[in-house]
């Protein structure tokens, strides 16, 4: 039974993290039709950004302002002189083929997440590094028990909660969140309507860099940090948009929290090492039985 | 009909046996201006080209993105290593054997990748070779986990020393790579000049257009894989042979290495897939040559090289897709 609670409770904080990787993925795929290989190599950098001001005295707050700004911003440049000038080049002949459109943005991300982790390499040197938690790791006593929920479990999935409920808010309720949405379901209506498509691109970057900062900034207390740390937490995130549906954040929700289930109760009742086998056997399962995944609309793979 | 394109089939082969022999002199030319340690260097040339030639083919040609290239070279590698040390077999038995395990393994990677398109084909690929190398832990007793199996290129056979002279071992490694490299070139070249490069080419530009003009798409689709994949488990049975075959050999980043060469070199033909492949390996050497006075610390010196191929796959990329061999597409297209 306790170990049921310990893994239900992994389950819950760690599928919160999934989540928030998930949404990112989501939000750049929907808005630039893109899935960003780089994007927790992004997450990486900024959580680094982070690490060197609360080492140099400044509060873990200061700290983790800078890093969610710092990941949007630098989500904001890899479009504005990547990506951009990347999708703008369709006429070349490599690019003429809808096979080789989807797979030079791919490897474009790549490029960057190689780049920004040998970067970090250089900057920060390659050893591990610890980063704190904003609150207590220790769980919680009942009656003289121990559950195996901390006070972290609890910020990190209130945390995410919130920013889940804002980003919902900010698709359904402001002018840009629409106009984005718009821009996702059909590029040159959008731009036909007035919509400067451009910029909506830019902005779902921005956002899903911040977001990843985030899943960053909450995921390293508990392992360690070093250049390439969250590259397992990309895989586990892109795993989690494909079982949700790439197009779909609430699937993306939901797909993070699976995901986080199947982790924890893996690693409880059988051995950390099967993680990744059972991480691939639940990718493939979904790609048979239901491609687009849970949520996804019918057109989600389109390439 | 019939003897025309039988007259065609034989000057293909013949045009790709010269492009062979012509390639297998340069190494050989090459190779015997080296040292040692540059001799062992260009013999990762050859075997990683192998490799970067699995994604010209899949990636390249029929426009289908893999990232899990390093996860068939393990199948390669592993099979090599288990049919040497178990079963004592030559590695020119050995290898071959091997070459059909990873086809194989291909053949079911394929049979999935089939319904898979762009990003969703490159991120399963990913994951798989993520997961792949952690089976070398699960079945201990037989991959010996994080350890691995030791295997070399062991010694020239007697023949051969008393005809050529006792080479050294780096020579050795060199003139076991170049005739697997050899019959690479020559398969690869014969698929892009014959019917079946121009079937595999109408897939990635058209899929609709490919399956009207009467091309299987599915079928094709995963016959790419299949040879694909016998590149690919080639070249990992030879990286094996340099002496370790283990999960630390085939990293996810070495699937992402052979991309790198694939696009820096151009990524749709054969000689940009070794110009590549010389770039990417030889590129540490180049730095440390240019920046070795300059005194960096060992940290920049470490990663120097990781930045510098990263940064010329996104300028290439974003500013000459085609790769340095770009300039040739127009012919082969």
């Amino acid at each position: 039974m306790n170990t049921f609670l310990a893994a239900l409770s992994l389950g819950t904080s760690r599928g919160a993290i999934f989540a928030l990787v998930a949404l990112g993925l989501v939000i750049v795929w929907r808005g630039a039709g893109i899935v960003n290989f780089a994007q927790m190599g992004q997450a990486m950098f900024s959580t680094y950004i982070a690490s060197t001001l609360i080492a140099n005295g400044y509060s873990y707050w200061v700290a983790f302002l800078a890093a969610l700004l710092s990941g949007a911003a630098l989500g904001a440049l890899l479009d504005i002189f990547i990506m951009r000038p990347l999708s703008n080049k369709k006429q070349s002949e490599l690019l003429s083929s809808e096979s080789m459109r989807a797979a030079v943005p791919v490897i474009a991300s790549l490029g960057i997440l190689g780049a920004l982790q040998a970067l970090a390499g250089i900057i920060w040197a390659a050893e591990e590094r610890g980063f704190p938690a904003p609150a207590k790791e220790e769980g919680f006593t009942v009656a003289g028990n121990v559950l195996p929920f901390t006070s972290f479990d609890v910020f990190v999935v209130s945390i995410v909660t919130l920013t889940l409920i804002v980003t919902t808010l900010f698709f359904t309720k402001t002018g840009i969140g629409l106009a984005m949405r718009a821009t996702a379901l059909n590029q040159e209506v959008a731009k036909l309507s007035g919509i400067r498509t451009n910029r909506t691109r830019t902005i779902s970057w921005a956002i899903s860099g911040a977001a990843s900062s985030l899943a960053g900034l909450l995921i390293t207390p508990t392992s360690n940090l070093s250049p390439n740390t969250l590259d397992l937490v990309l895989i586990v995130g892109f795993t989690a948009a494909v079982v949700g549906g790439l197009d779909s954040p609430v699937g993306a929700v939901l797909g993070g929290f699976i995901l986080g289930m199947v982790i924890s109760f893996v690693t409880f009742y059988d051995t950390p090492e099967d993680v990744f086998l059972a991480i691939l056997a639940v990718l493939l399962a979904v790609l048979i039985i239901r491609p687009r995944g849970i949520l996804g609309s019918k057109d989600a793979r389109r390439v | 009909m019939r003897a025309v394109s039988n007259l065609k089939r034989k000057s293909i082969a013949r045009t790709s046996l010269i492009r062979t022999l012509i390639f297998a002199a340069l190494v050989l030319l090459v190779g015997a201006q080296f040292d040692a340690y540059n001799q062992a260097q260009l013999a990762v040339v050859l075997i990683l080209f192998i490799g970067v030639l699995s994604i010209t083919l899949l990636t390249g040609i029929s426009g289908q993105l893999s990232l899990g290239q390093g996860a068939l070279m393990a199948v390669g590698g592993y099979s090599t290593a288990l049919l040497i040390t178990n079963y004592t077999l030559s590695l020119w038995v050995a290898i071959p054997l091997s070459v059909i395990s990873s086809a194989i393994a291909g053949l079911l990677l394929g049979v999935a990748a089939a319904r898979l398109r762009g990003p969703y084909l490159a991120g399963t690929t990913l994951v798989i070779a993520l997961a792949i190398p952690t089976i070398a832990n699960r079945f201990m007793s037989v991959f010996k986990g994080d350890e691995g199996l030791q295997v070399d290129v062991g010694y020239p056979p007697q023949w051969f020393s008393s005809l050529f002279g006792e080479p050294t071992y780096e020579q050795w490694q060199l003139y076991v790579a170049l005739p697997f490299a050899g019959v690479a070139l020559f398969f690869a070249s014969n698929i892009l000049l014959s019917r079946t490069g121009r079937m595999w080419r109408s897939i990635r530009d058209n899929e609709s257009a490919a399956s009207l003009a009467g091309v299987n798409f599915s079928r094709q689709k995963i016959y790419v894989f299949v040879i694909s994949s016998t590149f690919a488990g080639l070249s990992g049975a030879l990286y094996g042979l340099r002496g370790l075959v283990g999960p630390s050999v085939y990293p996810v980043s070495l699937s992402l290495l052979l991309l790198t060469a694939a696009v820096l070199g151009g990524i749709r033909s054969i000689t940009g897939a070794f110009i590549g492949t010389v770039i990417v390996v030889f590129l540490p050497d180049w730095i440390e040559l240019i920046l070795g006075n300059f005194g960096l610390s060992e940290q920049v010196s470490n990663f120097l090289p990781a930045l510098i191929s990263s940064l010329l796959l996104i300028l290439t990329v974003v500013i000459n897709p085609a790769g340095v061999a770009g300039a040739r597409l127009h012919k082969h297209k």
